[in-house]
């Protein structure tokens, strides 16, 4: 049986969060609080954890941060307030894996749950290294020569995915699905502006030219 | 929603009043200066007024009172607009102090009320799976309750923010896609109303936050959705100064003296009973956050046309 760790400070809202859970065949435990939740991540072995972001203590953005700090991967679901913006962009940046808005509907619970679970199921590679680039995808973090460049966050999946298919041409479609899940059809060159958004922040560390330009195809990171 | 001014406009408006008032008094002196002084040098001509010499004397010497009145005055005016503009600024600074107290105080009681709202509606929620039929529908109603109520929650706590970029989290993006998976998520509602939902997804990048864009096309369809007859249409095309997303229906369309006020908030419309009354107010909201425009007008078909104009993201 899959093992979820709730860390909720309010009772009633961390009870019927368990009691979904059980309901679709989970095991749930709960803790109050971020220095318990924690403790918990830490010491015991969880399939997923579900964090509040407002936690009394250490926040839940903390947790995570503190968790994934000391290696642990169990994948985090974030539990933030509707329209804060700058928590759901935390909320990814500090480990977390996926986040929700509260109140949520329990179906969307679910299914990102599972989600989390099934991407869990496959590790993927964290540290891409291209020649003197360094892409850290469990840190979210870049560099090139050593030095940090800072990346927003469509900016840097779309680094990632040329840095995993390093050499390999990527046509803009290929781009437009994997990065925007695009499905319409006509052209965008929406593409285009990211490519050139990722060129000018690597020139300025003197990455200049690591991303070609494949005349009729699309783009490359080049080896 | 009243059109919102920026305090730096308030305290522009303010010290152009200041300044023109003191221009006024300035000009009033000026004159008085000018006619005390004709007085005088005609006083003072007295018994040879009326020869040419005295004619060209007085001319020249007007002249000279003129010159300096004007150097005098220009200096004047430019150190008074200089210290009505810091005047000005001290006097908006407690108004902006008190909007941005009532901002946090907005928020602050938003975010109190989100906490008992959830707490409602995940334990009606998870009371569903063990209740009996009856107790299950009255446990969706107030589930579904509290969730509208948190909707109307955060469509306030968006409105109560001043509606610039800041408040955005922008990137380049797409309105094809916005487009696109915006019809993807109406077409349940329109199957069940059965009403034909038509995309057109024509590209055309703009400098959005998709979330907000997403938010803007959802109220205009699920708007358009309720009032068509039979069919809804949803576009976004590249116009020769920007671009426009246009969400038209075949309903009975908007009458033109209602067209402004559609966009207030809590304005409702005859026979409707759906809908928060603060969607096209955040559409509004949203329209004018990204630096863009929102207005109805009458479909070809003679039902509701929305178009909402945004700006070309700089690369596109």
């Amino acid at each position: 049986m899959m093992r979820i760790l709730v860390i909720e400070d309010n009772p009633s809202i961390a009870d019927a969060i368990a009691q979904m859970l059980e309901g679709q065949k989970f095991a749930a435990n709960v803790v109050h609080d971020g220095e318990a939740g924690l403790d918990h991540l830490l010491r015991q072995s969880y399939d997923a954890a579900i964090v509040d972001v407002m936690l009394p203590g250490i926040d839940g953005f903390t947790v995570a941060r503190n968790a994934r700090a000391e290696g642990v991967q169990t994948p985090i679901l974030m539990l933030t307030a509707r329209d804060a913006v700058e928590d759901r962009v935390t909320g990814l940046d500090c480990g977390a894996d996926d986040y929700l808005a509260k109140p949520f509907v329990e179906g969307e619970l679910i299914a990102r749950v599972r989600a989390i679970l099934r991407r869990a199921d496959r590790p993927l590679v964290t540290v891409i290294e291209v020649g003197k680039l360094r892409v850290d995808v469990g840190a979210r973090t870049a560099t090139y020569e050593g030095k940090g460049i800072d990346f927003g966050a469509t900016e840097f999946r779309l680094l990632e995915l040329m840095a995993r298919n390093a050499g390999i041409a990527l046509s803009r479609t290929q781009i437009l699905e994997r990065i925007w899940d695009y499905d319409f059809d006509g052209s965008s060159n929406i593409v285009d502006v990211y490519v050139s958004q990722l060129r000018r922040k690597l020139k300025k560390q003197g990455a200049n030219g690591i991303i070609e330009t494949v005349w009729g195809v699309g783009y490359r990171l080049t080896t | 929603m009243g059109r919102r001014v920026s305090t730096n406009d308030v305290i522009v408006r303010t010290a152009a009043y200041y300044l023109a008032g003191f221009v006024c008094v300035l000009i009033a002196l000026s004159v008085g200066a000018y006619a005390f002084m004709a007085r005088e040098y005609a006083s003072l001509m007295g018994p040879a007024l009326g020869t040419p010499e005295a004619a060209a004397g007085i001319a020249s010497a007007m002249r000279h009172v003129v010159v300096t009145i004007v150097t005098i005055d220009v200096p004047i005016v430019i150190l008074v607009a200089i210290a009505s503009y810091v005047l000005a600024r001290a006097a908006i600074a407690p108004i902006d102090a008190a909007r941005e107290r009532e901002r946090i105080f907005a928020s602050d009681a938003a975010h109190e009320l989100r906490t008992p709202l959830t707490a409602i509606a995940t334990v009606a929620q998870a009371a569903r799976a063990n209740a009996s039929p009856e107790s299950r529908a009255a446990f969706e109603e107030i589930a579904r309750t509290a969730l509208d109520a948190s909707e109307i929650v955060s469509g306030l706590l968006t409105l109560a923010r001043d509606p610039r970029p800041a408040v955005l989290q922008c990137e380049p993006i797409d309105l094809a896609a916005v487009v696109a998976t915006s019809v993807r998520d109406l077409s349940s509602m329109a199957s069940v109303r059965g009403i034909a939902l038509e995309g057109e997804t024509g590209s055309a990048i703009v400098d959005g936050d998709e979330r907000r864009l997403r938010e803007l096309v959802r109220n205009l369809g699920e708007n358009a959705l309720r009032y068509a007859r039979t069919s809804v249409r949803i576009a976004s095309e590249r116009t020769a100064n920007g671009c426009e997303l246009i969400v038209e229906d075949d309903g009975e369309g908007i009458p033109s003296d209602e067209r402004e006020r559609i966009f207030g908030r809590f304005y409702r419309r005859e026979n409707d009973g759906a809908g928060t009354g603060l969607g096209l107010a955040i559409v509004r909201w949203i329209a004018i956050a990204h630096r863009g425009t929102v207005t109805v007008s009458q479909s070809s078909t003679g039902g509701a046309r929305f178009v909402t104009t945004l700006p070309l993201h700089r690369d596109a």
